[in-house]
């Protein structure tokens, strides 16, 4: 199997050094940058299988970044962010971050979650059945969605998201679940990834055809994707 | 203005007052409401109008007798409204009428051989011992008007009204003037002690430019100055935990590699275990640290603060089934509040893990969640009660600073760096609520949080 290159965007030199010499056990080839606006120019002119982006960056600050690279690029992104800086943590999802990790962090956790969204990359490229619900239409191997003939501009993580609530339309997947399968990892507590990303897909879904509410969260369980022909 | 019995406002008004009353009885006293002391230039020409009048009275009866003296005195009275009366050496009347009058001026005359004056109500009474021609001894006895002004009762009770009144309004208008900045500095050093650093007396008395003024320019470089020191001490704490992470975060992928090149190693596990708890440590630091230091305002929504704590108590659970105690947790009423999720979050999480950490191995931790109607507005209560030793009664309003520890218990080994109770009391401060722990019979300690209610969406 061919290295997965994963650039890392952070200012810290030493963590930067450290973890490419982690990483590369695990046999990812790693590439370290510590401004944004390179970093950025760096992401769009190669091809990576994963970022890693530190939100605290000297020259173009992290979510500024991100924002630039997801209006022409679907890399998955890891971010990294400082304690205690929630909301640019949730702002980091909303904009279109694939998870995130509090710094400190534990590098095993890290090549986990790497390793978690690869895989969920991978695996998704290789399923070739189109799923239809309604008029939600989606193509899992050029991973394209569309919703009453308009496309839908999804994130990686977003479309695996509403990927899995199509497999189980009409009925409750549980936060627990969705956050497996969707972010390869166990819910841990106080975890609210999920939630952010089930937002984004509910604003895309409403701005793409404003059909009313598609996913419905069910209190205390999960999420449910509404199959109209069954309501109806 | 709430006054209170001892007030400087009051003492100094009062004072001021009664000053004032005072001088203005003692004025009236000396100047008006003494008889007999008018000025002597006035008294000889009332004398001398007497005099005269007497000595043509006594020529009268002499020459005419006493008839033609009583309608002489009669014409007279007549013309100049002066009433007399002639008299014997030994005081008895005779000529005029209504002599009955002037029986105070008569004995007084007969025991001194002077004149005697009294004046009344603008009526001057005189009397005096005449010598006719003949040498034979008489007493004249004659009213006249004063000509000064006659002062009805009501005449005076409105003047003694309008001065009280205006005496009133001054010493009011005084007293404020001297205590009002003094109550608003009162006020805004209570703000300040309150934790309002940013609290100023206001702009328009320092431009006061006596004593006062000084005080309140003194007062605001004062409040300044505490303001300085304590976010520059907060904003060092705030900085020391950020820079804290880089070295941790560096530590932790070092420790990773070490592990990888030589294998396990309990010593490994020890390290780890130390950086996690410095990681979760200042991870709190911070969150304590930003919430004292950050006046930009909190983003505030609409939450089910029962439905937040439900999944909280879900992952607490989790944690707590390894350790055989349970949650117990009632939920009564809606319970919604504005806030942030995350905080409250973060502060319910606390509050419910420092509980299940100190409640006894097979006992439970109760928690309780409703609405509120007191006085003061709705409130959302959350109550967390853990059966463990409690806290003594003399440490209880000590628990929510940050790293304080109870000397008897709560020990370092149970994990907590003792910023989880601080983290609760900032974030209710932040949503204008309050918390308060308590001992609870026959143990336990229960911690109180209670933030305002939202209103209807």
């Amino acid at each position: 199997m061919r290295m997965a290159r994963v650039l890392i965007i952070d200012d810290d030199v030493e963590l930067c050094r450290l973890l490419a010499e982690r990483l590369s056990t695990e046999d990812f080839s790693i590439e370290a940058i510590h401004n944004g606006q390179r970093g950025l120019e760096r992401v769009l002119s190669h091809d990576y299988a994963l970022v890693i982006l530190d939100l605290m960056l000297p020259g173009m600050k992290g979510l500024d970044v991100l924002r630039h690279l997801r209006e022409r690029s679907t890399v998955p992104v890891l971010i990294l962010t400082a304690r205690g800086e929630d909301v640019d943590r949730i702002l980091g999802l909303e904009i279109g971050a694939d998870d995130y990790l509090p710094k400190p962090f534990n590098p095993r956790e890290l090549i986990a979650r790497i390793h978690a969204i690869l895989r969920r990359t991978n695996y998704t490229k290789n399923a070739t059945v189109p799923l239809v619900v309604d008029d939600i239409r989606l193509d899992s191997t050029a991973r394209e969605a569309w919703i009453n003939k308009t496309q839908l501009d999804l994130t990686g993580v977003e479309f695996s998201l509403l990927e899995t609530l199509l497999h189980h339309a009409g009925h409750v997947v549980t936060r627990e679940h969705l956050t497996e399968v969707v972010l390869g990892r166990k819910l841990g507590p106080f975890d609210r990834v999920i939630d952010v990303h089930i937002s984004n897909v509910r604003r895309k879904l409403t701005h793409a055809a404003d059909a009313g509410e598609r996913i419905k969260a069910v209190r205390g369980s999960g999420y449910l994707l509404v199959v109209r022909s069954e309501v109806t | 203005m709430r006054l209170h019995k001892h007030s400087l406002f009051l003492k100094i008004f009062l004072w001021f007052w009664a000053t004032v009353i005072v001088i203005g009885i003692a004025l009236v006293v000396t100047f008006l409401l003494q008889p007999g002391r008018m000025s002597s230039r006035w008294h000889d020409s009332l004398a001398n109008a007497a005099r005269y009048s007497g000595a043509v009275a006594v020529e009268e009866a002499e020459l005419h007798g006493t008839p033609a003296a009583s309608f002489y005195m009669k014409q007279m009275g007549g013309s100049t409204h002066m009433h007399a009366c002639l008299f014997d050496e030994a005081g008895n009347a005779i000529a005029g009428e209504g002599c009955e009058l002037f029986a105070r001026n008569i004995s007084l005359v007969r025991s001194k051989q002077n004149v005697s004056i009294f004046t009344r109500d603008g009526i001057a009474r005189v009397a005096m011992p005449i010598q006719s021609s003949g040498g034979r001894k008489y007493i004249y006895a004659a009213e006249i008007p004063t000509g000064t002004p006659t002062i009805s009762r009501t005449a005076i009770a409105v003047r003694v009204c309008v001065v009280l009144l205006v005496s009133f309004c001054i010493c009011y208008l005084l007293a404020r003037y001297l205590t009002v900045p003094i109550l608003r500095l009162r006020e805004a050093s209570q703000l300040l002690a309150a934790g309002d650093l940013s609290t100023r007396a206001s702009a328009d008395m320092e431009r006061r430019n006596d004593e006062l003024g000084f005080l309140v320019r003194d007062f605001n470089a004062m409040a300044g100055r505490i303001e300085e020191l304590i976010s520059r001490q907060r904003q060092l704490i705030y900085d020391i935990s950020h820079e804290l992470r880089s070295p941790l975060a560096r530590l932790n992928v070092a420790l990773d590699l070490a592990r990888e090149r030589k294998g396990n190693n309990s010593a490994f596990d020890h390290m780890e275990q130390d950086i996690e708890r410095m990681s979760e440590m200042i991870g709190r630091m911070l969150t304590v640290a930003k919430l004292d230091t950050s006046s930009a305002p909190v983003q505030m929504t609409r939450i089910d603060l029962s439905e937040l704590v439900s999944q909280v108590v879900r992952s607490a659970e989790f944690e707590l089934r390894e350790r055989d105690n349970a949650v117990r947790l009632t939920i009564r009423g809606l319970c919604f509040v504005r806030g942030n999720a995350e905080l409250l979050q973060s502060a319910v999480e606390n509050v419910i893990r420092n509980a299940a950490r100190y409640t006894t191995s097979d006992a439970s931790v109760d928690i309780h969640v409703e609405r509120l109607e007191r006085e003061d507005g709705s409130f959302i209560l959350l109550s967390v009660r853990d059966y463990g030793v409690g806290v003594p009664e003399s440490e209880l309003s000590n628990i929510f600073r940050p790293f304080y520890r109870v000397a008897n218990d709560r020990d370092r080994q149970s994990g907590g760096a003792g910023l989880g109770l601080a983290i609760a009391d900032r974030v209710a401060r932040v949503h204008g609520g309050t918390v308060r722990a308590q001992n609870a019979a026959p143990q336990g300690l229960r911690v109180d949080i209670f933030i305002p209610a939202a209103g209807k969406e």
